[in-house]
């Protein structure tokens, strides 16, 4: 392939892309269409693999990246004001479970991580979007 | 702590000026993204460049960073799975990064404009602005894919902030590269300065900066984007700096002829479509008094590129939603700023983004 390309029928991206409206311009008609043909006026989305699962791939490496430093600083910041207040928690952590309440909440987050993270797979049809009370 | 400071800074600022994110976790989040952009994209700045000056070698493509060679040479580094996944990553981040940034801030959305409509009204200082003014449709660029561009979204100025923050890898801290730009900046040669022009302020940075190098002179700030200048004022404010912002077209200024002493322009033009970025200059021209200067800071042109730096600078373009950057690179600005009637008095294009291009009119 030569640069990246926008996968027919994605459109332009957030839907807030210079093409969405007409608003009044100060370019002239040449100016305009000087402008129109730049690379990556509009948004997009831009594939750069052959096969754009990998494109997914490595999006996906690199949220999970995000989403484990996330975690492990909560850990260790955690631990640090649990160390300030003299508790330990190391056999509860281990053995216990959360309450009904905080369960729910994981829960809840749970799936907004699932779908954040692996929603991309499906986005080429829009499926990232896909609602699971709406299938049930 | 005020109602305006629990709105916007509810976590106090960082490295200097920048409202903190609204909680820890994505605190921790984009210290993640900008610790990967920094090994993932600045540190590969040179071994990438040396693998694909490299691999264009190999497929006989010359250095001339001429258009057709230049198409040429990405066809041949798009073939490579490495320089793929570097552009591929390069994305990822920057849309990871807008999209916590956003969720963070916007977590408090309601809060921060009630604090911008009281920001508004209070000094040192002033604001005008119309958030109904009809905007040039370039302004609907989603430039380094911010979401909602400079224009269209009330928390523009805000992201843009943060967003220099990290993508300048630290170097926007303690507005260290405002400062670096209001030093650049020329004073004229009888010494001056009364009244001080900051074109497409955004945030402000440099707009204070100026006025905190040339605390005498009356400094203006204008940006195409409302939401820009309403948080410029506010982060102006936090400074107690006096200095007036505006909500106005760089290439429509509504001041008189002759009326500044200085004219800067930040990182102003790359950003710009061509043919509007000459009309700016000719504003700039016109608002100058004789024996002002216009200080440019920005990319260098094509004639000291090689097709790498040219390539780079029009993938960034699909990449990083950086339309402009290769047509303003090729027009060689300082041409225009010469066409447009003023004398180019220093310009070495390994500084051009430190020492500027450096103009008087005469």
């Amino acid at each position: 392939m030569s640069a990246p390309q926008t996968p027919a029928g994605a459109g332009a991206g957030a839907g807030t892309g210079p093409g969405a409206t007409a608003p009044n311009t100060t370019l002239s008609p040449e100016e305009a269409k000087w402008r129109d043909e730049l690379p990556g006026y509009t948004r997009g989305k831009p594939i750069y693999f052959e096969n754009e699962v990998i494109d997914h791939l490595l999006g996906i490496v690199l949220e999970l990246g995000a989403e484990l430093w996330t975690i492990r600083d909560r850990q260790a910041f955690t631990e640090e004001l649990l160390r300030e207040h003299g508790i330990d928690l190391g056999e509860r952590l281990q053995q216990g479970r959360p309450s009904d309440a905080l369960q729910a909440s994981l829960k809840a987050e749970r799936e907004a991580m699932i779908k954040r993270l692996y929603g991309r797979l499906y986005s080429r049809y829009g499926g990232d979007k896909a609602d699971l009370k709406a299938a049930m | 702590m005020s109602n305006l400071e629990q709105a916007v800074y509810p976590r106090g600022k960082i490295a200097g000026p920048f409202p903190a994110l609204t909680s820890r976790p994505d605190e921790a989040y984009i210290d993640f993204i900008a610790d990967a952009r920094n090994f993932l994209l600045h540190a590969q700045q040179y071994p990438i460049a040396d693998y694909s000056r490299k691999l264009l070698g190999e497929a006989g493509i010359g250095m001339s960073p001429d258009r057709e060679n230049t198409r040429r040479a990405i066809d041949v580094l798009m073939q490579d799975p490495a320089v793929k996944t570097y552009y591929r990553v390069k994305r990822s981040l920057q849309e990871a990064f807008w999209n916590r940034v956003l969720e963070s801030y916007g977590a408090n959305r309601a809060k921060i404009l009630e604090a911008f409509d009281a920001a508004d009204q209070m000094g040192p200082g002033s604001v005008s602005y119309d958030a109904k003014k009809p905007l040039p449709d370039y302004a609907r660029v989603e430039i380094h894919l911010q979401p909602g561009g400079y224009c269209f979204e009330p928390l523009a100025g805000m992201l843009y902030d943060y967003g220099l923050k990290v993508f300048m890898g630290g170097a926007a801290d303690h507005d260290f590269v405002a400062k670096m730009g209001v030093r650049a900046a020329a004073l004229p040669a009888d010494g001056k300065v009364q009244r001080i022009l900051d074109l497409g302020c955004s945030a402000g940075a440099t707009t204070t900066a100026l006025k905190a190098a040339h605390p005498q002179a009356e400094v203006h700030g204008i940006d195409l984007s409302a939401p820009m200048v309403r948080y410029a004022h506010l982060r102006a404010l936090q400074q107690n700096s006096d200095v007036h912002f505006h909500q106005m077209n760089a290439a429509e200024l509504a001041f008189p002829d002759g009326h500044f002493d200085m004219v800067l322009a930040m990182l102003l033009f790359h950003e710009t479509p061509v043919p509007v970025a000459r009309r700016v200059l000719q504003e700039a021209f016109r608002v100058l008094r004789p024996g002002g200067t216009l200080t440019v800071l920005d990319f260098s042109g094509d004639r000291k590129r090689d097709v790498y730096v040219m390539l780079f600078a029009e993938l960034d373009g699909v990449d990083n939603g950086e339309p402009f950057i290769p047509p303003f690179v090729r027009s060689n600005i300082e041409d225009v700023i010469q066409e447009v009637g003023f004398e180019l008095k220093s310009y070495d294009p390994s500084k051009a983004l430190t020492a500027g291009r450096i103009a008087v009119k005469p």
